[in-house]
C-alpha cells in the first residue's frame, strides 16, 4: 500500500511537469501578420522578397479608415529564408505564411531559374501546398504585389480567384500548385508551364488608393497566356490561343468559348465548350515515336451572327467539321512551336512513353527533348459534338428570307 | 399501513434500535415517559379518558396534531370508544384489546404496539396510538392525514404532447401515480426506512418477472448499507448508492414524471421513491437515457430520431467547441479557411487577452449568470438576465474586452448544453468544458484529443449497478440500437434492453396489420 502511494505520488509529480511546457508555440491571432502573397525577385545576386500582408482592421464592415487593406514589406537577403526573417525588422508581427494564396515569381528570377524559390516553401512546415504560382511578365514580382485591386480588397485574393475563374471559364490559364510544380520540375521531362501575370495601365497610380476610386481602373493585374519553362528557366511565353491549345492537350479545359465563321462568311458563330476529354496514346516508338491525340469536345451553340439552319443536322455536321479542323490546326501549330522553337516537351508526351513502355523510355530519356521529341509525329484528331442550341432554335434576328 | 412495520424483521433499523423499552402496566407511567421523551411538545396530543360504563377502562389516545387526520380521530376513534361502545354487546371473552379492535375501532388499519419506540414512530407517522391501563400492549390506528400538494405539471421536464402530471412530495401519492399506469399485480413495492433521525420511508418499485433479480437485490443491499441520520431528498440516496463517487457523470437517473418511471419499469429497471421528494430515482441509468426525453416516444419516431441526433451534436458542441476554438486560433491557424481567419483576426484585433483567458472569462461569466438566475427570487430574474445579456453580449464586445466570435462561441456552448433533457447530464458536460479548455490552451489540438480520450475512457469504465454505462454503444448491442440514437418506430421496438433485462425480453408481439383497407369504401 505504501509503495503504491509512493508511485501515485511520483506519477502525480511527473504529470505536473507537463504543465511546465506552458503554452509552448502558442501564437495569438493578433500577433500574426497574415501573409497572403509572396513575391520573389532577383536583384543582383540577392533575393528580393516581397510579402503582401493583410491588415484585418481595414477589412471591417463597420469601420474602415483611409488605410489600405494590405501592406507589402520588401527585404533582400542571400537566401529567401533570411529575407523573410529579416522582415521582422520592419514588421511589428511575425510573418505567417500558412495562408499564402499566391506566389509571384519575378521575370528576372524566371530567366535565372526558379528552383531556389521553391525549396524553402516545400521544406517549411508552416507553408501549405494549396497556393498557386504565377510568373510576372514585363515587371518584377514586387511591382505586381504593389498594385491595389478594386472589388477584391486583398489583391492576393484577386489573383487567386481570378486564376480559378479564368481556368474554369476561359481555359487559357493553368492553376499550378507548389507540389505540382515540383513534380513537373523533378521528373524526367523537366519542364513546366506557369500562368503569366501582367500589369496593365499606369503602375504608379496602381500603388495608390486612388486606383480603387476610379471607375475605369487605371492599373489592373491581368493574366496573359502561359510561360514555358525548360528545366527551371523561362524559354518563352505562349499567347492566348496557344495557351488554350496547351490546355486542350493537357486535358485541362473545363469550359471555354470557340468561334467559327459562318458558312457564307458573313459573321461568326460562338460555341460554348461544356466538356472536353483528351486522350494521348503512344502509337509506336520505333525510331520516330508516333502519338495519337484524340480530343472529344462537347459543346452548345452560344451565339449566332448569321443566317444558318441549326435544325438541320447536316449544317451542324459541316459546322462541327469546320470547327474541329480549326482547333486541330491551332494545336498542331503549338506542337510545332514546342518541338522546334523551344524544344521542350511541356505537354508530357515523354511521360506517356514512360507509362506505356517504361523500358524503352530508359534508353531514350537522355536525348528525348533535344533529339527525339522534335522529330516525333503527333496526330491530332478533334471530335466535336454539338449538344444544345441554347434557348432558341434558329435565330429570329437573322431570319431566313423566303 | 406504515412501511416501517412490514419489514421490521430484516431492516437495519430494527437491528440498530436493540434497546426497546416495553410498555408498562401503568398507563400514567407510560404517559409520563412519553411526555418526557417527546419534550412535552405541544403538538403531541394525549387525551386520557375512561371508557366502558361498567368496567371503567382508562385509556390514553395519543396523536400528533397536524400529522393525524383530526376528523378521522373524532369520527372513528373518539366517537366509537366513548359513545358507540356502550351499544355493543358486552359478551367479552377475549381480552379488551381484541374487543376494541373487533367492535369499536372503525378504522381500516389497526396494529399492536408493544414498546415505547413503536409508539413514538407510530405517532410521528401520523397514526393514533391507544394505550390502555393495565395492558403492556397498545393499538396503533392509521389516521394519517393526507395533506398533500396537488399533482401539478412537471416543472423540469415539460412536454408538449404527453401526460402532464408530476410526482409530489408524498410517497403514497407517487406510488399510486405509478400504479395507475401499470395495473399489474407483478408491480411490486419493497420498502425501507432510512435515516436514524428522519426515519424516511423509501420504497423501491419494480415489475417482478421483468426486472433483473440481481439488480433488485443489489439495490436493496445498497439501501440497507446506508447509515445516515437524515434523508431529505432522493439526491441523498442517489449519492449514497451510486457505483462510483469520483465521476462527473450521473449514474442514477431521476425524473419527476410518472410516465418516464413507468416506461423505465417496463424496461426492467428499478425505481427508488423517497418520501418527501418529487424526484424518483431509476437504476440502472445508462448514458443514452440522459439524452432521451419522454416526448421522444410520444411523437413520430422520425422526428424523435432527428432530435436525438441534434442532442448528441449539442453535447459534442457544448463539450468541445470552446476548446477547439482556443486550440485552433492559438496553435493551428492554418486550419481555418483564409476568409474566416481574416474575419476572426479582425475581431481579435485590439482584444487585450489571449483567446484562452477571453474564453475562460466569458464561460465563467455565463456560469455566474446561470447560477444567479437560478437562485434569484423570480421577480428579479429578468432584470439580471437583461443586465447579463447586455454586459456580455454587447458592452463587452463594444469595449473591445472580448471578441464577438467568443460571445457566439460561449452562447452556442451554453444553449447546446441545455439540449440534454436531463439537467444532471448538462451540468456534467458544462463542467468538463473547463479542463478541456485548459488542455487546449496548453497543448492545442493534441491536448484536446487527449482530454477527449480521457473522457471517453472514463465513460467506458463506468458502470451503473453492474451494467456498462455506455451500453448499447460499448459493448455494441445491435438489437438495442433501435432505441439509442435512432429511434425505430413503435412497432419494431419488440425487445427490452438486453443488459438491463435478461429474463423477459420480448416486449410485445409483432404488429400484424390486416392487408387491404377495410374502410367504408369497400362495403
Amino acid at each position: 500500500m505504501k509503495v503504491r502511494k509512493k508511485i501515485t505520488f511520483i506519477l502525480f509529480l511527473l504529470s505536473i511537469t507537463l504543465l511546465l511546457t506552458g503554452c509552448w508555440s502558442k501564437r495569438e491571432l493578433n500577433e500574426l501578420a497574415i501573409g497572403v502573397a509572396l513575391g520573389i525577385d532577383r536583384v543582383d545576386d540577392q533575393f528580393e522578397v516581397t510579402v503582401q500582408i493583410v491588415d484585418p482592421s481595414e477589412l471591417s464592415i463597420k469601420q474602415s479608415s483611409s488605410r489600405t487593406s494590405v501592406v507589402t514589406y520588401t527585404t533582400k537577403g542571400k537566401t529567401i529564408f533570411e529575407a523573410i526573417r529579416k522582415m521582422t525588422l520592419i514588421s511589428s508581427r511575425a510573418i505567417y505564411l500558412s495562408h499564402l494564396q499566391i506566389m509571384v515569381i519575378g521575370e528576372g528570377m524566371a530567366n535565372d531559374g526558379i528552383k531556389p524559390t521553391l525549396e524553402l516553401l516545400a521544406r517549411d512546415h508552416e507553408v501549405r501546398n494549396n497556393f498557386y504560382i504565377v510568373v510576372s511578365s514585363k515587371s518584377t514580382a514586387r511591382e505586381v504585389l504593389n498594385i491595389l485591386t478594386p472589388l477584391e480588397k486583398i489583391p492576393a485574393n484577386k489573383l487567386f480567384s481570378s486564376l480559378e475563374v479564368s481556368q474554369k471559364k476561359w481555359g487559357v490559364t493553368s492553376k499550378m500548385r507548389l507540389d505540382q510544380l515540383i513534380n513537373h520540375l523533378s521528373n524526367d521531362i523537366k519542364s513546366a508551364a506557369l500562368t503569366t501575370v501582367e500589369i496593365i495601365g499606369d503602375q504608379k497610380i496602381g500603388n495608390d488608393q486612388t486606383n480603387m476610386e476610379i471607375v475605369n481602373t487605371p492599373a489592373l493585374l491581368q493574366y496573359s497566356g502561359l510561360s514555358i519553362f525548360k528545366d527551371d528557366k523561362l524559354v518563352g511565353i505562349l499567347n492566348e490561343e496557344e495557351s488554350k491549345s496547351y490546355n486542350y492537350l493537357r486535358d485541362e479545359i473545363e469550359s471555354t468559348i470557340e468561334s467559327v465563321s459562318c458558312p457564307k462568311n458573313d459573321g461568326n458563330i460562338a460555341t460554348q465548350v461544356i466538356n472536353s476529354k483528351t486522350e494521348i496514346k503512344v502509337k509506336s516508338i520505333k525510331d520516330i515515336p508516333e502519338f495519337d491525340v484524340n480530343i472529344n469536345v462537347e459543346q452548345n451553340i452560344g451565339e449566332v451572327e448569321c443566317q444558318i439552319d441549326l435544325t438541320d443536322s447536316n449544317t451542324i455536321k459541316q459546322f462541327n467539321e469546320k470547327e474541329s479542323k480549326q482547333i486541330e490546326k491551332r494545336i498542331k501549330s503549338l506542337i510545332e512551336k514546342l518541338q522546334n522553337k523551344y524544344q521542350v516537351d511541356v505537354v508530357g508526351f515523354g511521360e506517356k512513353i514512360y507509362r506505356s513502355h517504361p523500358k524503352e523510355w530508359k534508353k531514350i530519356k537522355g536525348k528525348w527533348e533535344e533529339a527525339i521529341f522534335p522529330k516525333a509525329k503527333i496526330n491530332v484528331k478533334v471530335n466535336i459534338k454539338t449538344k444544345g442550341l441554347g434557348t432558341l432554335r434558329n435565330s429570329q434576328l437573322y431570319e431566313q428570307k423566303e | 399501513m406504515s412501511f416501517s412495520k412490514n419489514n421490521n424483521s430484516n431492516s437495519p433499523e430494527s437491528k440498530k434500535n436493540k434497546t426497546k423499552d416495553p410498555l408498562l402496566k401503568s398507563l400514567a407511567e407510560n404517559v409520563k415517559i412519553i411526555k418526557k421523551v417527546m419534550g412535552n411538545s405541544n403538538d403531541i396530543i394525549i387525551r386520557e379518558v375512561d371508557i366502558l360504563k361498567t368496567d371503567k377502562q382508562r385509556i390514553a389516545i395519543i396523536y400528533a396534531d397536524g400529522l393525524a387526520d383530526k376528523t378521522a380521530i373524532t369520527d372513528f376513534i373518539m366517537e366509537s370508544l366513548m359513545l358507540d361502545i356502550d351499544s355493543t354487546p358486552e359478551t367479552r371473552e377475549e381480552d379488551i384489546i381484541q374487543y376494541l379492535k373487533n367492535f369499536c375501532l372503525t378504522v381500516g388499519d389497526v396494529e399492536d404496539v408493544n414498546d415505547l419506540q413503536s409508539v413514538y414512530r407510530a405517532v410521528l407517522n401520523g397514526e393514533t396510538v391507544i394505550l390502555l391501563e393495565g395492558q403492556t400492549k397498545g393499538i396503533a390506528t392509521s389516521t394519517k392525514s393526507s395533506k398533500d400538494r396537488a399533482i401539478s405539471q412537471p416543472s423540469t421536464e415539460s412536454v408538449i404532447r404527453g401526460p402532464q402530471e408530476s410526482f409530489t412530495e408524498t410517497l403514497r401519492t407517487n406510488t399510486a401515480l405509478i400504479r395507475r399506469k401499470i395495473k399489474d399485480p407483478n408491480l411490486w413495492i419493497k420498502s425501507r426506512v432510512i435515516g436514524d433521525i428522519t426515519q424516511t420511508d423509501v420504497a423501491i418499485m419494480y415489475i417482478n418477472g421483468i426486472a433483473n433479480d440481481k439488480i433488485v437485490k443489489e439495490v436493496l443491499e445498497r439501501l440497507d448499507q446506508i447509515e445516515i441520520d437524515g434523508i431529505l431528498d432522493s439526491g441523498y440516496i442517489e449519492e449514497l448508492i451510486q457505483d462510483s463517487q469520483f465521476t462527473p457523470f450521473p449514474t442514477v437517473f431521476n425524473s419527476e414524471r410518472p410516465d418516464v418511471i413507468a416506461a423505465a419499469l417496463l424496461e426492467g429497471k428499478v425505481a427508488i421513491i423517497v418520501d418527501g421528494s418529487p424526484f424518483v430515482l431509476i437504476v440502472p441509468a445508462l448514458f443514452p437515457a440522459f439524452l432521451q426525453a419522454a416526448e421522444d416516444y410520444y411523437q413520430r419516431s422520425i422526428i424523435s430520431t432527428l432530435i436525438r441526433i441534434l442532442r448528441y451534436g449539442g453535447i459534442f458542441v457544448s463539450l468541445m467547441i470552446p476548446s477547439l476554438y482556443i486550440s485552433i486560433t492559438t496553435f493551428h491557424q492554418e486550419m481555418i479557411p483564409t476568409p474566416m481567419l481574416i474575419s476572426i483576426a479582425l475581431q481579435r484585433e485590439g482584444v487585450p487577452f489571449p483567446a484562452f483567458i477571453e474564453a475562460i472569462l466569458m464561460e465563467i461569466a455565463f456560469e455566474i449568470l446561470r447560477e444567479a438566475g437560478l437562485r434569484m427570487p423570480r421577480v428579479i430574474g429578468p432584470a439580471v438576465s437583461i443586465v447579463g445579456t447586455l454586459i456580455i453580449g454587447q458592452a463587452a464586445v463594444e469595449a473591445g474586452i472580448v471578441s464577438a466570435v467568443m460571445v457566439i462561441i460561449v452562447s452556442i456552448t451554453a444553449i447546446c448544453s441545455f439540449l440534454s433533457p436531463a439537467y444532471a447530464m448538462s451540468n456534467s458536460i458544462r463542467m468538463l468544458r473547463f479542463p478541456l479548455m485548459i488542455l487546449a490552451a496548453m497543448f492545442g489540438l493534441f491536448g484536446v484529443m487527449m482530454g477527449a480520450f480521457a473522457i471517453i475512457l472514463h465513460v467506458c469504465s463506468l458502470r451503473s449497478f453492474g451494467i456498462p454505462y455506455t451500453a448499447p454503444f460499448a459493448p455494441l448491442i445491435p438489437s438495442d440500437q433501435k432505441d439509442a440514437i435512432v429511434l425505430f418506430s413503435r412497432g419494431s421496438l419488440l425487445t427490452r434492453p438486453r443488459l438491463v433485462n435478461q429474463k423477459n425480453v420480448t416486449r410485445e408481439q409483432k404488429l400484424v396489420r390486416k392487408k387491404g383497407r377495410s374502410d367504408l369504401g369497400e362495403s
